[in-house]
């Protein structure tokens, strides 16, 4: 199961490291602050104490017979009782004086003494105490002395310290986080503003557009990006639309004739020649639509990239020779003139099948909508690493806004006459396929004498022998 | 000849045995998979229809049970789909020929006889019908005292339905089998009627009974007297 941290929103999931990354920042602070608060407050107190030593230095004075004794009364506020202490010994270990306060700590190791005065720790009685042991001349004879401060108040403030810093520190990881979670809903709204913009946009609704409030920050170019998709995704719908009314079109029409003739016929008694005829033509139709389904079904292998190609060397100049030859019987039929100029050796790799259909519905294409009596110019040719066939016809010639749809399933420039020459409308759709199939080019251009001119461009053998996706067609624009 | 039918769709297999009649075949029709399979063991038979989608026993299983029992009877198979594989698995499993649906009748009929009559010499050198003759060996036809001036397509052209005479050919026969085409396409179709028109203003012009006829929808046959 994945966890429901990666499921929730954007917005939570910023809010949440955002807030466990300052949490661990303020952790690390708090701690570094508590740290040098101690380590100054402890080395304030040593210095209090060394204070303390020197001035109970001062309060010790020698008698005239010889003792020391310790004068300090002052020094011992009976408010401080408690907290401060001092006691002095002497140096064979009599004490000279202790106080109150310090009573309960215990006596001075006398070996343990040097001249170097000494911080130290006790616990005495549950109390802690910080000492300062050293020795001390007084009159020329040394005595042991010992200053001494509770460090209950210390450790008290210190507390408190840690008190203040432990209970901020959620309190300012929770109000952060609050704060993390309005900027970043502030921030995200307009992309849930897009995507309910987005979501009103269904497939009966593509010409609408997500609003650009300012299209030059990230969400403007955002929704920038997502218009241009819908455009696409518009553009490719009109096309299957298109081509479904269209192909719906061509189909209904054998049927109705089929359904008409076999209606027709069974209206009135007739003679067997006319029923034969009747069926003859009936058998007509059927033939265009297994023709049309035929094609459609290989047009759509052709999208599905399902077909497999086997490319070989071919000689595209005597591939368009046999082309020309099989198809020369059509325009002698129309007194037209195959006129051909193909340059020898020009190689390409192709598959030869599919490659020869595309030149055959070129040439026929030409064939049929050229004038009587004239001319169909068919020249091969290679130049820089391409292998170029042009088909120069001498007809009325294409409109450039047809120009791109030209190459388009069911596109006809007339309908009634492409239909009347048993034409499908999808000539030149598998002609542009077969080429692109091929790894080439198919274009139209009109020529300077108003006709047509189809340019096929396919890599040369040498260029071509590069790896090639196999048995691919990714379908172009114009194909849905 | 005895033909067995192994097609569960009632109509086609009306259709199939009605034109393998006319024909003059036996023809027996097996609706099911299990009653063609029962019969094709059973009985004995000279040629074998299959469609291989059928109810209840796989057409191709009954082709592998037929080979496994060493029953050699050629086996033409139908089939809707227009997968390589099927084809290819089929004519692993020992079936003869295929043919994709929608096929043509004539296809067919022309597929049958060629299977029928395997095995058979079937040299010819000379072929006639009426007074039309061709020499194979010296390619050249004549139509009564009259030489027909041919051009190679028109002549094997002729020759193909010289050889199917009184049979109709279907254009994607011809496609196939004269222009060397594997595939139909809607520019050959016309290639194709241009080039009969042709052969029948040579072949039939100037003689008293036309030979050559177009049957509408269907394709050409070569025929003596009414089609």
């Amino acid at each position: 199961m994945t966890p429901r941290w990666s499921t929730a929103s954007i917005r939570v999931q910023l809010t949440g490291w955002y807030t466990v990354v300052l949490c661990l920042m303020l952790v690390v602070y708090a701690t570094a602050t508590f740290v040098a608060v101690r380590h100054e407050f402890l080395e304030q107190f040593d210095d209090q104490l060394h204070d303390d030593f020197e001035t109970a230095e001062g309060f010790l004075a020698p008698t005239p017979d010889g003792r020391i004794v310790w004068s300090g009364d002052r020094h011992h506020d009976p408010d401080n009782d408690e907290d401060r202490g001092s006691d002095v010994w002497a140096a064979h270990g009599e004490p000279i004086y202790r106080s109150g306060a310090s009573a309960a700590l215990p006596p001075v190791a006398l070996a343990a003494t040097t001249s170097q005065p000494r911080y130290e720790s006790l616990v005495a009685d549950g109390r802690r105490w910080r000492t300062l042991t050293g020795t001390s001349l007084v009159g020329g004879r040394a005595v042991v002395l010992r200053v001494s401060r509770s460090e209950e108040r210390l450790r008290q403030q210190l507390w408190e310290v840690l008190v203040v810093l432990a209970f901020g520190l959620p309190l300012v990881v929770v109000l952060a986080g609050v704060g993390g979670y309005v900027l970043a809903r502030r921030a995200l709204t307009p992309i849930d503003h897009l995507a309910s913009e987005a979501r009103r946009i269904t497939a009966d609704r593509l010409h609408e557009r997500l609003s650009v409030p300012n299209q030059h920050d990230e969400i403007g170019r955002l929704a920038a990006v997502i218009n241009n998709t819908f455009a696409r995704l518009e553009s490719s719908f009109d096309q299957l639309r298109r081509f479904t009314a269209d192909a719906s079109h061509e189909l209904r029409t054998p049927l109705s004739v089929i359904r008409g003739i076999g209606e027709a016929g069974l209206g009135e008694t007739r003679t067997p020649a006319e029923y034969k005829e009747a069926m003859g033509s009936m058998l007509e139709e059927v033939d265009r639509l297994a023709n049309l389904v035929d094609t459609l079904l290989r047009l759509s292998h052709g999208d599905a990239g399902t077909v497999r190609l086997s490319r070989e060397g071919v000689d595209l100049g005597q591939l368009t020779r046999d082309v020309v030859s099989s198809l020369g019987i059509l325009a002698e039929e129309r007194n037209q003139r195959l006129a051909i100029d193909v340059a020898d050796g020009v190689l390409v790799k192709a598959d030869r099948l599919v490659l020869r259909e595309a030149i055959t519905n070129v040439v026929d294409n030409a064939i049929k909508y050229s004038p009587q009596g004239s001319t169909i110019h068919i020249r091969v040719h290679s130049n820089n690493g391409q292998a170029i066939l042009t088909v120069v016809d001498e007809g009325t010639g294409i409109a450039p806004e047809h120009r791109e749809r030209i190459f388009d399933r069911f596109f006809r420039l007339d309908e009634a006459r492409s239909r009347d020459n048993g034409g499908t409308g999808l000539g030149l759709a598998i002609a542009r396929w077969a080429v692109e199939v091929n790894g080439g080019q198919i274009t139209v251009d009109s020529g300077a004498t108003g006709g047509s001119i189809f340019r096929i461009a396919l890599p040369t053998g040498d260029a071509a022998a590069t790896p090639h996706r196999e048995h691919a067609t990714q379908p172009k624009g114009g194909h849905t | 000849m005895r033909v067995l039918v192994v097609e569960d769709e009632r109509k086609l297999a009306q259709v199939l045995e009605s034109a393998l009649q006319a024909e003059h075949y036996d023809v027996v029709v097996a609706p099911t998979g299990e009653d063609g399979f029962f019969r094709a063991n059973a009985e004995v038979f000279d040629l074998v229809v299959l469609d291989l989608m059928l109810p209840g026993r796989n057409g191709l299983e009954i082709l592998q049970t037929l080979r496994q029992r060493h029953i050699d009877t050629p086996v033409l198979i139908l089939t809707a789909r227009d997968g390589v594989d099927d084809r290819v698995l089929g004519l692993d499993l020992g079936a003869d020929d295929y043919l994709v649906k929608p096929f043509a009748l004539p296809e067919l009929l022309a597929r049958i006889r060629a299977l029928l009559r395997r095995g058979r010499p079937s040299e010819v050198f000379r072929l006639k019908a009426a007074d039309l003759e061709m020499d194979l060996v010296a390619r050249r036809a004549t139509r009564g005292d009259r030489l027909l001036d041919l051009t190679a397509r028109e002549f094997e052209l002729l020759e193909y339905l010289l050889r199917h005479q009184g049979h109709l050919v279907s254009r994607e026969m011809l496609a196939r089998e004269v222009w060397k085409e594997p595939r139909r396409a809607t520019p050959l179709d016309n290639v194709i009627d241009v080039q009969m028109t042709r052969l029948r203003k040579k072949v039939d012009a100037e003689a008293g009974e036309r030979l050559i006829h177009t049957i509408r929808g269907v394709g050409f046959v070569l025929r003596e007297g009414e089609p």
